[in-house]
């Protein structure tokens, strides 16, 4: 039953999606043509934004994370269930 | 013994990890959302496009215009219409590029491949094979003219 509902939805996502695609970019005036090297570097630049973004947060957390739970750090500490050996 | 969560047993939190999943999974759906809008604006073939018809062979280009005029590595367009290419290859896998445009589409043997655009500067600019095509590879260019309407 499973198998056929997902295949259902996938199936309809199939169709659905590229009827949205087709009305949402139906209606364009002659004569007024987007710029596709505009449209194409922005999201280009956008993305670049994102994944530099996710990048630092990400490189970040990771440095911070290695340097603050090191055992050579002097504010290390067991944690409670380890101090307790109740693991 | 009943199983707790580790987070219940170790004193800490989980919602920091449940935040940070959930900021990447807003950003996966940002940049799905972004890269498919502009997929769809891209795709969408205006529906006064003029038809060219580009063949790739080893090593050049050939245009065929509506009205039948061909050119062998150079084309002509006017500036300010939207031109629909039919891509054709007779040979091996070639690509054809017009880098100042971001016009990049495969020619593949036995199919046709479709991109359009509309040139919006007059001026030269390079068209120019993007796949290895073979030995003179290198050199199978081509010049684009855009000129004003009227011209």
């Amino acid at each position: 039953m499973k198998v056929i509902i997902g295949f259902g939805l996938v199936l309809a996502l199939l169709i659905v999606l590229p009827s949205v695609q087709n009305v949402m970019a139906a209606g364009d005036t002659p004569g007024e043509y987007l710029d596709r090297k505009e449209l194409i570097w922005g999201l280009f630049y956008r993305l670049m934004i994102v994944a530099f973004t996710v990048g630092t947060v990400v490189s970040g957390m990771i440095v911070w994370l290695v340097l603050r739970f090191r055992e050579s750090n002097p504010k290390a500490k067991p944690t409670s269930y380890e101090a307790e050996g109740n693991w | 013994m009943k199983q707790k969560g580790i987070g219940k047993m170790s004193g800490h939190s989980n919602w920091p990890e449940w935040i940070y999943v959930a900021v990447v999974i807003a950003l996966m759906c940002y940049v799905g959302a972004e890269a498919w809008n502009v997929e769809r604006l891209i795709e969408h073939v205006p529906e006064d496009a003029k038809l060219i018809t580009v063949t790739g062979q080893q090593w050049l280009w050939t245009f065929e215009h509506e009205d039948g005029t061909k050119e062998i590595g150079e084309l002509h367009l006017e500036k300010g219409e939207a031109y629909r290419f039919e891509i054709h290859s007779k040979d091996v896998i070639h690509s054809f590029n017009i880098h100042e445009y971001t016009v990049l589409m495969d020619a593949v043997p036995g199919r046709v491949n479709h991109v359009w655009f509309s040139p919006n500067v007059a001026g030269e600019f390079d068209i120019q094979c993007r796949e290895y095509c073979g030995l003179i590879h290198y050199n199978m260019r081509g010049t684009l003219f855009v000129e004003d309407k009227g011209a």
